[in-house]
């Protein structure tokens, strides 16, 4: 009772966070710019037609009820229209959108064997030739930015092999096909993820190796691999688990670059490609749209650390 | 003298065997990064001064390798791409400790007066904080120099105001849950006791208590700023062309990574890697020496 109660506090805060959220997006966005109608018509427009631009995205209204409709029309799924190409931003949005789960979850399907293989070998051999081999990986997948990681490996598997395609986005039929063209990106973000959960699952790992109940389990002749999988392993995920709902956190700003490395169709390279061309309906709703997954994604991480570490269920975690 | 003497061979002695503490504590990847990062510097502060080539010079033909005349050859326009690598450091580095720095100071100088002080005042910045928090930092970065305009994006004070936008909520609400720990303890209500004022009790009680916790947050976000950086510049919202910062660098490039222009990619990110590393590895030196943990909330 006491865990649903604090589950529904946390999903209430998220909700009023969203909100504030979208107050200072919509101020940052909306307002900051100055005069859209000069910079999107130019500065050799005329009057008339600066007050119809802005008569038409409703600039000439009072702040707080442009936000009040914005934000309601948001509600009710009707995200306003691009300023550039006048179609509904819906539209340009929610396939983009959907791109970037596919992505995600790609990414995240990946990321759990990258994590469990890298981890296991560095625990196993720790300290020897293949731990050094995955550690140095990590290492390197910590001190690379993803933008950089990225294109090694299209270098490595579109360029010297031809593995898999260096353009992500146009034209793959089917659901192989699709998959083929968005794995390098989805390893990108999945090497990116798995490098710190590795770290941090291969040190657990190898503390719960010395305890005392692996060495029972040891001498009374239990198989080596059986220890490790039986025994270690479900007692050292929790921390790393704990770092997985962080990587949800990074996956969302994460994305943003990696779609642009790829020319992925996804919500960061609308976004991007957005705020280029100041379309500002566009960019408000991307916005909003990967700041209320990344709350999401952060109550969730919450959630996860509360059920998997009981102590958290008494206690009001520090702030 | 006579009298103090014996006083100050003491301190010495202590600060000795403080210094053999922390030798023994740290890994040797401490110096390793220690060193690299004193490299960092010099090369940052100095790469004017005996770069072969400047920034934008056309130094030869355009994509060659390696060579006496061209250490890491030259880019798609024929810069020289060892110069551009070196005169990339001053702003990569200079910039990511400068602005990690300004928002670790006023972040811990805020965390502990909002922990001190409480009430209205604190409940409505960490409200605030939370916010800006919620939103992707990057995506937060891009559209706030959205919002200042792409063509001044390349504005060293534009880069320094965003990354310290993206650090100082972070560092804060770090140093502030440390800070309400200490604020209950003896020694902070004997001050009071004793009647310091509030800035005395900042300043010289808990400021000094939580130095550990501000160095490694330090560390920490300076770390990722030279990522943070160049993904920006990256994404053409950071430094513009003909900038040699290695994020412009990378994604100039990048394009013609693939028929042959390998080093002008491959001398910027080594670069990039190894200033991050070093960081890293300073950081981890002096939090193992300190117990405390390099785990962030992004």
């Amino acid at each position: 009772m006491n865990l649903w109660r604090m589950v529904a506090t946390r999903i209430a805060l998220g909700i009023v966070t969203l909100l504030l959220v979208s107050a200072v997006i919509y101020l940052v966005v909306g307002v900051l710019p100055g005069d859209i109608a000069v910079e999107v018509l130019g500065r050799n427009s005329t009057a008339q037609a600066r007050h119809l631009f802005d008569l038409r995205l409703h600039l000439n209204e009072p702040l707080w009820d442009r936000y009040a409709q914005w934000l309601g029309g948001f509600v009710r799924g009707h995200f306003g229209e691009s300023i550039t190409t006048g179609s509904p931003v819906r539209a340009l949005v929610m396939p983009a959108l959907g791109a970037s789960a596919r992505l995600s979850a790609y990414a995240l399907v990946l990321y759990v064997p990258i994590t469990l293989t890298m981890a296991l070998i560095g625990a196993v051999w720790s300290g020897r030739g293949p731990d050094s081999v995955t550690s140095t990986l990590t290492l390197i997948g910590l001190s690379l930015p993803d933008f950089v990681i990225g294109t090694i490996l299209i270098v490595m598997f579109a360029v010297v092999v031809h593995w898999f395609p260096a353009i992500a986005g146009t034209g793959a039929q089917g659901f192989w096909a699709t998959l083929r063209a968005i794995t390098l990106p989805a390893a990108t973000l999945a090497a990116v993820m798995s490098a710190y959960s590795a770290r941090m699952l291969r040190s657990s790992l190898i503390e719960v190796l010395q305890s005392q109940f692996i060495r029972t389990a040891t001498l009374k002749g239990t198989s080596r691999w059986r220890v490790i999988f039986r025994h270690a392993l479900p007692n050292a995920i929790v921390p790393t688990l704990n770092v997985t709902a962080l990587n949800l956190t990074y996956l969302i700003g994460g994305v943003v670059v990696v779609e642009v490395v790829f020319s992925y169709p996804g919500l960061g390279q609308l976004l991007v490609n957005s705020i280029a061309i100041r379309d500002i309906p566009v960019v408000e709703a991307a916005t909003l749209i990967a700041s209320g997954i990344y709350i999401a994604a952060n109550v969730f991480s919450d959630v996860v650390a509360v059920l998997v570490t009981p102590r958290l269920r008494y206690a009001r975690p520090a702030r | 003298m006579a009298t103090i003497a014996p006083f100050q061979a003491g301190l010495r002695a202590s600060r000795r065997r403080r210094l053999a503490r922390f030798r023994a504590a740290v890994p040797s990847t401490f110096w390793v990064g220690a060193v690299t990062l004193l490299l960092f510097l010099l090369i940052a502060l100095t790469a004017n001064l005996w770069a072969p080539y400047g920034y934008a010079d056309i130094a030869g033909v355009p994509i060659q390798n390696p060579g006496w005349s061209h250490l890491l050859g030259t880019d798609l326009l024929g810069r020289d791409v060892f110069s551009r690598v070196m005169l990339g450091t001053a702003p990569v580095v200079l910039l990511s400790l400068g602005s990690t720095a300004v928002s670790t100071l006023v972040g811990a100088l805020l965390g502990v007066v909002l922990a001190l002080r409480r009430g209205v005042a604190d409940a409505l910045a960490m409200r605030a904080f939370e916010v800006l928090i919620s939103i992707p930092f990057l995506i937060l970065g891009l559209v706030l120099i959205a919002a200042v305009g792409v063509a001044n994006g390349g504005g060293s004070w534009l880069l320094v105001a965003v990354v310290v936008l993206i650090y100082l909520p972070r560092t804060t609400q770090v140093v502030r849950s440390a800070a309400l720990g200490l604020v209950e303890s003896d020694f902070v209500a004997v001050a009071r006791a004793r009647g310091e004022s509030r800035r005395s009790i900042v300043v010289r009680e808990l400021l000094p208590n939580l130095s550990g916790v501000a160095l490694v947050e330090f560390g920490v976000r300076a770390g990722y700023a030279p990522i943070l950086i160049s993904s920006l510049a990256f994404l053409g919202f950071g430094a513009q062309p003909p900038s040699p910062q290695w994020g412009v660098m990378i994604s100039e490039n990048r394009s013609t990574f693939a028929s042959g222009n390998v080093w002008a990619v491959l001398g910027p990110s080594i670069a990039l890697a190894l200033l991050v590393t070093a960081i890293n590895f300073v950081t981890d030196g002096v939090a193992r020496y300190l117990d405390r943990s390099t785990v962030r909330v992004p």
